[in-house]
């Protein structure tokens, strides 16, 4: 048996096999569930980023687990308890983190470049909308080289993250870590800190 | 704003992949890639959910529910299809 966590679909729906799942009944566990494909699979908390739905659920998994690049698969799995800090609000603050940390990252690029005007600008903004708008205007300018690329990711970030688009706004935000560190390793990194985000905001234990 | 990570993949290759996604026939790096563009792409988790619609309807159908006129004209168009005609 291991626990660990799974995204659905509202109403409990598996995203990709479209299945529903069985829900546990006052308090209690709910029945094991065996998909007709075979498999279920599951998070553990540093392959969270990749799955973001509506729902995220604490499972227990049955029978031999194996762990895959990021996720886990079992022949079978049951709800354990509905985690009930991660709705809408949680989805939106995600993508808005997400978005800033890309944005920080476009102003210290920019101020390595001697533009302190344009960092500045982009520092600005409080809010996402606002946000996209300076750092698109500053993507235009190709005389900013690598922070007006970068610019362009945090203006496609913070707007995906306004529209509660928060793993796309999430993803971009890991692309943009491999440009502006000029590092592929910064892309893992990025996931990494997105992972302990959201364990942090929805209280799982992060190990 | 989908290449800076090589494992990422493109709508096109999705929409070439889906038919194969629906039919469990697609090796597992595979699946894992179209399902993680899939949490990505609202264009593309709406393309595979009209998909599946089409399907769970044709599944419907019978024969006996194609009126006999329509059933021809549908012959004719695939006979002359094979032929290399319109």
């Amino acid at each position: 048996m291991q626990a660990a966590w799974k995204f659905l679909a509202p109403g409990q729906v598996a995203p990709f096999g479209g299945v529903r799942w069985p829900v546990p009944d006052r308090g209690a566990p709910a029945p094991w569930f065996r998909p007709p494909m075979g498999e279920v699979f599951a998070c553990r908390v540093a392959d969270l980023p990749w799955w973001l739905d509506a729902e995220l659920w604490e499972v227990e998994l049955e029978g031999p687990v194996s762990t895959l690049e990021s996720q886990l698969v079992a022949p079978a799995g049951r709800l354990l308890r509905r985690v009930a800090a991660w709705d809408t609000s949680a989805l939106h603050d995600y993508g808005a983190a997400c978005a800033r940390r890309a944005r920080e990252l476009a102003v210290q690029v920019l101020l390595e470049e001697g533009r302190a005007a344009e960092a500045e600008l982009l520092a600005n903004p409080t809010g996402l909308l606002e946000m996209a708008r300076v750092a698109r205007t500053l993507s235009a300018d190709a005389s900013v080289r690598r922070g007006a690329n970068l610019a362009g990711y945090v203006a496609e970030s913070a707007t995906r993250a306004a529209q509660g688009a928060g793993a796309a706004a999430a993803n971009i935000a890991a692309n943009a870590a491999v440009i502006g560190r000029r590092q592929p390793s910064a892309f893992d990194l990025e996931r990494e800190w997105q992972a302990r985000w959201l364990a942090q905001r929805v209280g799982l234990p992060q190990h | 704003m989908s290449a800076a990570r090589p494992t990422d993949i493109a709508c096109q290759e999705v929409v070439d992949l889906l038919t194969d996604f629906l039919e469990g026939a697609l090796d597992r790096k595979t699946r894992t890639r179209l399902e993680q563009h899939l949490v990505l792409c609202p264009g593309c988790t709406e393309y595979l959910r009209q998909l599946r619609l089409t399907i769970g309807a044709t599944r419907r159908l019978s024969e006996a529910e194609i009126p006999e006129q329509v059933k021809e004209q549908l012959l004719d168009v695939f006979r002359h299809w094979h032929r290399g005609v319109e």
